[in-house]
């Protein structure tokens, strides 16, 4: 059997004197997927960016690729990739300066054809050569999606990764979570409720107050997730 | 291409695109110069003398000014983020950093020092030339120092206004060397003669640039 590309151990997370995380436990093989559900708040973009190592925890044991994520060297680093809330690019760089340094970032061969192919897959060929500070939200995030796959990485880290999508941006970015979990790469995406992604099997978590708990039924989870959306809790 | 000619050459695409920096540089070293040479009695004081501090003060505040940008830039949209999760060394981040602000740093000189000449009624001849590698070790202190200081001031808020208290009273052996040291260049003499000045200004280049390479990923950090 394959060691986990993600472990938690008892993680924990607090700031100030507020627990954001309590004794988080998980465990992801590769090639598989998962997402975390919860409210806003509920601690969701901060097990991300731990498991990214932007953050150190404040208790407990987080590990990728079997490294401690408080002190990940950059070969661990370049195979994880992460789409957070913020996009991470550069508003005075185009749409294509931006791939095409993040692609100069990840020593890909060709940058250039590099950033014209995901460029195409999110389906912004043609404002290639736009400014990002013009782009819509859902823009940005679908280049925010390419930012974060360019490299292919080896573990996918989706924070709420269809907010302020379309129909049409939401299929795109499913088509390329779809690819990565096709690939081998692992994936963990957060959200409010559990999208469809077909031909996808994904683990549901719950996480609420910082305690996550595993779902072995995903539609329990979805209507959970509405209904708590719905409710604005 | 290295990580750090790409984040170099980002910097410089940026600022070529908005010239925010340089022209904030630029403009703030004019207003400087303006204001000591109406502000120094040109009876009293020596015009190699004045002209010498109105250049550094003006290269400090014009220092402090591209520092700020450069590390601004980064906390645009989370962009550090995307940084510190690559593959880049901080360490090679902030010698990219560093030889951004240097660059930007040694237009606003030449332009201060275009500026100073003709303010201060100095003449271009081989004592501007003796100015070039005091204020070349002067801007690599400086530069080295902001960066390290923004890095950290930048995670705070009002960062912006936290800059010039740390900076400027750590920079202030440099700040008098390089004072004392252009003046004498100016005035004629050999940069055999200021030994001493210039000894303290490598010193300090050499340490703020260390403690930069050494230091930058804990400071950069948000964590």
């Amino acid at each position: 059997m394959s060691a986990p590309v993600v472990e938690t151990h008892g993680l924990a997370k607090t700031y100030g004197l507020a627990p954001v995380l309590r004794d988080v436990d998980l465990a992801l093989l590769p090639g598989a997927g998962a997402f975390v559900v919860g409210a806003n708040g509920s601690g969701k973009s901060t097990l991300l960016r731990i498991l990214a190592g932007l953050e150190a925890p404040s208790g407990g044991r987080a590990l990728v690729f079997g490294q401690d994520t408080r002190k990940l060297a950059a070969r661990y680093r370049r195979r994880i990739g992460l789409m957070a809330h913020q996009s991470f690019l550069y508003p005075n760089l185009t749409a294509r300066e931006n791939l095409e340094f993040f692609a100069d970032l990840y020593s890909i061969a060709d940058p250039r054809a590099s950033a014209d192919k995901w460029l195409g897959r999110i389906g912004l060929a043609e404002v290639a050569d736009t400014r990002v500070r013009t782009f819509s939200r859902g823009m940005e995030q679908r280049l925010s999606a390419a930012r974060a796959m360019i490299a292919e990485p080896a573990l996918l880290l989706l924070d709420e990764p269809f907010a302020s999508l379309d129909h049409d941006g939401a299929e795109i970015i499913a088509g390329l979570i779809r690819g990565a979990i096709e690939r081998g790469a692992s994936v963990i995406a957060t959200a409010h409720a559990v999208p469809e992604i077909g031909g996808v099997e994904f683990t549901a978590y719950e996480i609420s107050r910082g305690l996550l708990k595993e779902h072995a039924h995903k539609e329990e989870v979805r209507r959970g997730g509405r209904l708590r959306s719905l409710l604005g809790r | 291409m290295s990580g750090f000619a790409a984040v170099l050459r980002k910097d410089l695409r940026l600022e070529l695109r908005s010239g925010e920096s340089t022209l904030a540089l630029l403009a703030l070293s004019m207003l400087v110069l303006v204001v000591l040479v109406f502000a120094l009695d040109a009876a009293r004081v020596r015009s190699v003398d004045a002209a010498a501090g109105a250049l550094w003060v003006a290269m400090v505040f014009a220092g402090m000014l591209g520092a700020n940008r450069a590390l601004l830039a980064e906390r645009d949209n989370g962009a550090i983020r995307g940084l510190l999760l690559s593959p880049l060394d901080p360490a090679t981040l902030f010698a990219a950093k560093l030889t951004a602000a240097l660059i930007f740093m040694a237009v606003a000189e030449v332009g201060a020092v275009i500026l100073m000449v003709l303010f201060f009624n100095l003449d271009f001849d081989a004592s501007i030339a003796r100015l070039a590698p005091i204020l070349a070790l002067g801007a690599i202190g400086f530069s080295a120092l902001a960066t390290l200081l923004s890095a950290i001031t930048g995670r705070t808020r009002g960062g912006d206004m936290l800059l010039p208290i740390l900076a400027v009273p750590i920079f202030v052996p440099a700040l008098i060397a390089g004072v004392k040291a252009s003046a004498a260049a100016l005035a004629g003499a050999p940069l055999a003669s200021m030994g001493d000045w210039l000894k303290i200004m490598i010193a300090f280049d050499m340490l703020f640039v260390t403690a930069g390479y050494l230091l930058f990923e804990h400071v950069v950090g948000e964590d």
